[in-house]
């Protein structure tokens, strides 16, 4: 037995989950010791439990709070960009999207990009090597069937194909553009710089190529070719002057213009089911 | 009301050097159809057509009086549309209410509240009231193959399309999942593969039998059935007149034969048994005839 009640207001408070935190607390605490109260409360709770508390509605904020999923830091990310939250929901499921795999392109950049600043001699190229291929490389994965599990049941939703893909390979390129950038500074000389079109360039070939084939084939052979084309130009010339030259850099925007058109034009072909799914 | 209907003429399928269907002519109506057949016939085939997961190499699908082969009319059918693939996985990390809130995302239920709603809804039919926040890789087969449903519910769709709906499923919950299906083919075209023979007779008013890409069978549960009176028998020894024998759990041999015997203890036959016969050679209807007089 305790000294004080629970007044009216502070009972009715506590029934109807009205109180504060502390509040409740305390009143908790003091319904521990008195008898009185705690009958005050059983004969309240009993004249309201039907009037006034919405059990469903408790219900369900009690399981929103318990089975509700919370959005990732890269989803929270893209809601701040201004993207909707459906939508930034359907960008950052993708596999391409995780932890590891984003720990795993930013560890290779850096390497690169240490490679160049510390002057040693072939830096500068395996910067060049590695840079332009990782945006096509991630934008492959993130729409790739073999790293989508849930493939099948997500094809026959009405949710547009195209759309989706388009919406992860500008957010794969918003991410990697300005991650791939920003290492780029601290390499020396214009190659920091010279990677942005290539990149562009295979993003298109590998979009363009993944209404023939999985996009993650596409995305290797990109990938093989250019490291090829790097290794050659190395062991030439020693210099990376011609993926310099403005010759060059208009070849990879045209190739990025045709390999836009062809993916556009073949748009209706993107996430069949393959055969070798059978 | 608009009645559901599906419709399939002359539809083949073929993968390379591979024919998957072949002449597969089909209208289906509101209820639940069985799909039977061994392994290789051909069913996930014709659901994965029926569900616009592929197109057919020939023939003319209509879902719903839309054709699949034009993008518009496709998208039409995939509102419409429950799909439940035989083999699915799931994103890692994933809850069992994640997986089917990201599921509705993709069929277009934008407002939360109406969606998760829905998601509660659906998880609840399948016996997962409770589970929705536990990680589906935590899950045993069973509950995933729950998940994998409650997706394909999401939205009581006219058109759902289940590939072995109750594999690993315990017996309690695929009673309970017979109930829910019965429920929704009141209004909805509801096609299931399956290799268990008593959820079909069970559930099924009709069954279509797939043999190498052909419909081998298509009609009534009880006409199949039907077609196995007065050739199975039981017998103390398997009996070499029959076609199929097994050893009881009474330890009595079960015969299935082609031809109708008379001089046997003769067994009310199961969907089971008519199905063994149809894949072990045709009954002679005339036989079955005299029986049946």
């Amino acid at each position: 037995m305790t000294g004080w009640h629970l007044d009216d207001d502070a009972l009715r408070r506590y029934v109807e989950r009205t109180d504060s935190l502390a509040e409740g607390a305390s009143a908790e605490q003091h319904l521990l010791s008195c008898e009185p109260c705690r009958a005050r409360v059983n004969a309240a709770a009993s004249a309201i439990e039907l009037s006034v508390i919405d059990f469903a509605a408790v219900w369900d904020r009690t399981r929103d709070a318990v089975e509700m999923p919370q959005p990732s830091v890269f989803e929270r990310l893209l809601r701040g960009a201004g993207l909707p939250a459906h939508e930034a929901r359907l960008v950052a499921v993708a596999s391409a999207f995780r932890g590891v795999w984003l720990t795993g392109v930013v560890a290779v950049l850096a390497f690169a990009a240490l490679a160049a600043a510390v002057g040693h001699a072939r830096g500068e190229w395996l910067f060049l090597a590695v840079a332009p291929i990782v945006p096509c490389l991630v934008v492959a994965s993130s729409y790739d069937p073999w790293m989508d599990p849930a493939l099948e049941p997500e094809l026959v939703t009405p949710y547009p194909a195209l759309r989706l893909i388009l919406l992860r390979t500008i957010t794969v390129l918003a991410l990697a553009l300005p991650a791939v950038l920003l290492f780029g500074l601290v390499v020396p000389g214009e190659t920091a710089f010279a990677w942005l079109l290539p990149a562009v360039g295979f993003v298109a070939v590998v979009l363009a190529a993944s209404t023939w084939v999985s996009p993650l084939r596409a995305a290797i052979a990109v990938s093989s070719v250019w490291l090829a084309v790097v290794w050659l130009l190395a062991a030439r010339s020693g210099s990376p002057v011609a993926v310099l030259q403005a010759r060059a850099q208009a070849a990879f925007l045209a190739l990025a213009g045709v390999s836009f058109s062809i993916f556009l034009l073949r748009r209706r072909r993107l996430r069949q089911l393959r055969p070798w799914r059978q | 009301m608009v009645t559901a209907s599906i419709s399939l003429r002359e539809v083949g399928r073929t993968f390379g050097a591979t024919r998957a269907l072949a002449g597969v002519d089909l209208d289906l109506e509101p209820g639940v159809t069985g799909l039977l057949g061994p392994n290789g016939a051909g069913k996930t085939t014709l659901l994965r057509l029926l569900a616009t997961a592929l197109p057919p190499t020939r023939g003319q699908v209509r879902v719903l009086g839309l054709d699949p082969e034009v993008p518009a009319e496709r998208t039409g059918i995939r509102r419409q549309l429950g799909y439940q693939p035989q083999e699915i996985g799931f994103p890692r990390g994933f809850t069992a209410f994640a997986f089917v809130d990201y599921i509705a995302l993709l069929k277009e239920w934008t407002e939360p509240a109406a969606r998760h709603a829905e998601v509660r809804r659906v998880l609840d039919l399948v016996g997962l009231s409770g589970l929705g926040a536990k990680r589906i890789r935590a899950m045993s087969g069973g509950q995933r193959r729950r998940v994998a449903l409650a997706q394909a519910l999401l939205g009581s769709p006219p058109v759902l399309i289940l590939d072995e709906p109750a594999t690993g499923v315990d017996p309690e919950q695929r009673v309970t999942l017979r109930a829910v299906l019965a429920e929704i083919a009141r209004a909805s075209v509801v096609v299931l593969s399956t290799h268990q023979t008593e959820d079909v007779a069970a559930l099924c008013e009709r069954v279509i039998v797939l043999e190498g890409g052909r419909v081998r069978y298509d009609g009534p549960v009880t006409d199949l059935t039907g077609q196995a009176a007065g050739r199975v028998w039981l017998a103390d020894e398997p009996d070499p007149a029959a076609k199929v024998s097994w050893r009881t759990g009474t330890g009595r041999y079960r015969n299935i034969g082609t031809s109708v015997r008379d001089d046997v203890e003769h067994v009310e036959p199961s969907l089971e048994d008519a199905y063994l016969l149809l894949r072990g050679g045709s009954p002679k209807r005339e036989a079955a005839d005299e029986v049946a007089s």
